[in-house]
């Protein structure tokens, strides 16, 4: 008997089998309740709202979501690199530090990333109530920590040879730092900036659902009110939004060998700097401390989370991972490998496009028009949420991937699935699976989001905590979060190591 | 007078279970033009290595002007200058972003920025890189789109910019022709009479295969298994050292 043979081809499909469990559940709870209204959302799509009217709010909403999601995203890009550079090796080499600071450094900023924008959002929120600020804050803090993670490792491919030859012309430390860093960071920014941004809006989106303002806020306040034309003419003005920032990205050349242009770029990046650390002290100096206070006189206040409630969320919560991931990681090349033609493959872009631009918590109220609250249904939504930007990266690397092998199956009279499957895709299965590896890290912290809509997980117990001030609960759930997401991350951090 | 410039003192380098460089003496006088020989995995690399500072001896002295190494300062240390045999330029810059990065030990940090920039001024490494033999057309190509042989001597321009007064090269003349080659030996061991460079190296060591080169050196050392067999002025070097070598 032949046996199973698991290759990274086969590994990209095997997740797939957490449908049987995330079928049986969904099944069970499926109801046709919301049938309607749900008809009446997809009506809606093509017939959104356009008047005097909404304009206006769509201009205004747009008008803070580009503030918030551009500036957090320009502070926690700089602030990124600059973390980046002091948590990869290549600093403490250069200036003979002791890798302890390096490990304590890293360890830190793995804490802040492991804690999701939204949960920050919520939190300062409760502290330093609604505020404009608290959404560039809120995205900022675990976004620099994401950033300086994906610098540091581009700078830790630095040719060990050129950090020698540099160092042995013995110039000064910074003069040696620069020109060995130089180029990595200017090829990060380069690659990864527009993707960061893109996050940034969604990110700001995300938050506004849970009230800091912008169109996110306006798209949660159309679904309550179940004015599905408005929640569609947002969620378009939206679509357009991260369309235009991707073009205009695209247009700007980062030139480094233009002298204005170079100069430009510096003074941006020096005045951010400037104007975040101004900015962050105002902000510390002139909030109100009353509700502070309150959070510090209220951690005495006992927990009502009983140990077995607490492990029950913490498996919901990982079993909810582990299911969205599963999803994200076999349905983008089952689909694709399935419906293999033109046709479908437009539709196949514009469906996962779709999934990438609504909101998480408004994909999951939607799947509420016909199924019950549960574990299943709430990783059903982060699943496709995120299939939809693992599939964006998979379309991108097959289009230009050398389709020679491809054609040469096909010639051979191998079917159009099989010649996909084993002359294009299998050469990808590697690099994809690294990537959703990458992604998995934050599925686990997406759970909080889903966690607070679907009343699932510990997403779900941290908004009651908080809802209640029990600072207490807040804390042990923070902990249990953050520890979740950095096993989360060195499990992933070993897969993506073994798949590169 | 005592003109030793860097001394070996009973140096030995491990690396895992390997002995790389077994109790190494050596003195290196000012001046002294030295070529050294031996098969490849003979330990040429490594002893170039240890002599300018890259890497730590397991055990032994390396004495640089009469003092240890860890006891030099940035501009002593900078008196040293590596053409490696894998070259070692950094991809992503140009060429002659590279030549200057061999300015960096003599200029402060705002030099590098411009450089980096490519505002800085590229009279001096555009210098360099003509003695070189290396056409315009290549000064603004980044490293990844040149050949061996014009890496080469971007390298060794890169080198011979630094204005060092030691030399250490392994196995310089890789990739290049026979008639660059003598340019470049010219250059290195400064017997170049047009457009001289003031600064060029005043002591060389260099790792060669070739034995015909040999006319252009002093002194040869020649090097089995990680310990020096000879070190004689070239004109005592007979066939039989060169047996117990090869």
């Amino acid at each position: 008997m032949n046996k199973l043979k698991l290759n990274y081809t086969s590994l990209s499909f095997l997740p797939i089998l957490v449908c049987i469990p995330l079928g049986y559940q969904l099944i069970n709870n499926i109801h046709f309740g919301g049938f309607k209204l749900f008809q009446e959302f997809l009506i809606s799509a093509f017939n959104p709202k356009i008047d005097n009217e909404i304009i206006i709010t769509v201009i205004k909403r747009l008008n803070e979501t580009i503030l918030i999601g551009f500036f957090s995203w320009l502070v926690s890009i700089i602030f990124g690199a600059i973390f980046g550079i002091i948590s990869s090796n290549i600093f403490y080499k250069i200036f003979n530090i002791p890798n302890f600071f390096y490990r304590i450094i890293r360890f830190f900023l793995t804490i802040i990333r492991s804690i999701h924008e939204v949960v920050w959002g919520i939190l300062l929120m409760q502290i330093y109530g609604i505020n404009f600020s608290i959404g560039i804050i809120a995205i900022c803090i675990p976004y620099i920590a994401v950033n300086s993670k994906v610098f540091a490792e581009q700078l830790e491919n630095i040719d060990y040879r050129s950090f020698e030859s540099i160092n042995q012309i013995n110039a000064p430390k910074f003069s040696s730092l620069l020109t060995l860093i130089w180029n990595p960071i200017i090829n990060t920014f380069k690659n990864f900036g527009l993707y960061r941004l893109e996050c940034s809006i969604r990110s700001t989106v995300i938050l506004g659902l849970f009230g800091i303002g912008g169109i996110g806020t306006s798209i949660y306040l159309s679904f309550q009110t179940l004015n599905f034309r408005d929640l569609w003419t947002y969620l378009w003005s939206l679509a357009i939004l991260i369309i235009l920032s991707g073009l205009i990205f695209k247009k700007i050349k980062f030139n480094t060998t233009n002298k204005i242009l170079s100069i430009f770029f510096i003074a941006v990046f020096f005045l951010t700097i400037l104007f975040s650390f101004s900015y962050f002290l105002y902000f510390i100096f002139n909030s109100n401390f009353e509700n502070f206070n309150s959070v510090s006189s209220q951690f005495n206040s006992s927990s009502d989370l009983g140990l077995f409630n607490f492990l029950k969320l913490i498996l919901e919560t990982i079993i909810l991972s582990l299911l969205s991931t599963g999803i994200a990681i076999s349905l983008p090349p089952l689909v694709i490998g399935i419906f293999n033609n033109n046709t479908s493959k437009i539709f196949i872009k514009i469906f996962a496009f779709l999934l990438r631009l609504i909101p998480t918590p408004v994909i999951l109220l939607t799947l509420l028009f016909f199924n019950n609250p549960s574990v299943s249904l709430a990783a059903l939504t982060l699943g496709l949420h995120n299939a939809g930007i693992t599939s964006k990266l998979l379309f991108t690397n097959l289009e230009s991937q050398d389709k020679r092998n491809y054609i040469a199956m096909k010639s051979l009279g191998i079917s159009k699935k099989t010649s996909w499957l084993l002359g294009l895709f299998s050469q990808q299965a590697k690099s994809y699976l690294a990537y959703c590896a990458y992604r998995s890290d934050i599925i686990v912290r997406e759970t909080a989001i889903v966690g607070v809509i679907g009343s699932v997980g510990l997403g779900w117990q941290l908004q009651e905590s908080l809802s209640s001030f029990a600072w207490q609960e807040v804390t042990i759930v923070l902990i249990a979060y953050s520890s979740i997401a950095i096993v989360g991350e060195l499990i992933n951090g070993k897969i993506k190591n073994s798949l590169t | 007078m005592n003109n030793t410039v860097l001394e070996l003192k009973n140096i030995s380098f491990k690396y895992k279970n390997d002995l790389i460089l077994n109790k190494i003496n050596l003195k290196i006088n000012s001046g002294e033009k030295i070529a050294l020989l031996g098969k490849s995995g003979s330990g040429k690399t490594t002893l170039i290595s240890v002599l300018n500072g890259t890497i730590k001896p397991t055990q032994g002295e390396v004495k640089l002007f009469n003092k240890n190494f860890e006891e030099l300062d940035r501009k002593q240390k900078s008196k040293i200058t590596t053409i490696w045999q894998d070259l070692r330029l950094i991809e992503d810059l140009s060429a002659e972003q590279n030549v200057n990065c061999g300015l960096l030990a003599e200029n402060n940090f705002y030099f590098a920025f411009k450089n980096l920039l490519n505002i800085s001024s590229f009279k001096k490494a555009h210098k360099y890189m003509k003695l070189c033999r290396l056409h315009n057309s290549i000064y603004n190509k980044k490293i990844r789109e040149l050949s061996g042989g014009q890496k080469q001597r971007v390298a060794i321009a890169r080198s011979l910019i630094q204005g060092s007064n030691i030399l250490f090269a392994d196995e310089p003349f890789n990739n290049l022709d026979p008639k660059l080659i003598t340019t470049i030996k010219n250059l290195m061991l400064d017997r170049f009479d047009k457009n001289n460079i003031k600064k060029s190296p005043k002591t060389a060591l260099v790792a060669l295969h070739r034995l015909d080169f040999l006319n252009d050196f002093d002194k040869v050392i020649g090097i089995r298994d990680g310990k020096i067999f000879f070190n004689i002025k070239k004109n005592n070097l007979k066939k039989i050292h060169l047996d117990k070598i090869y």
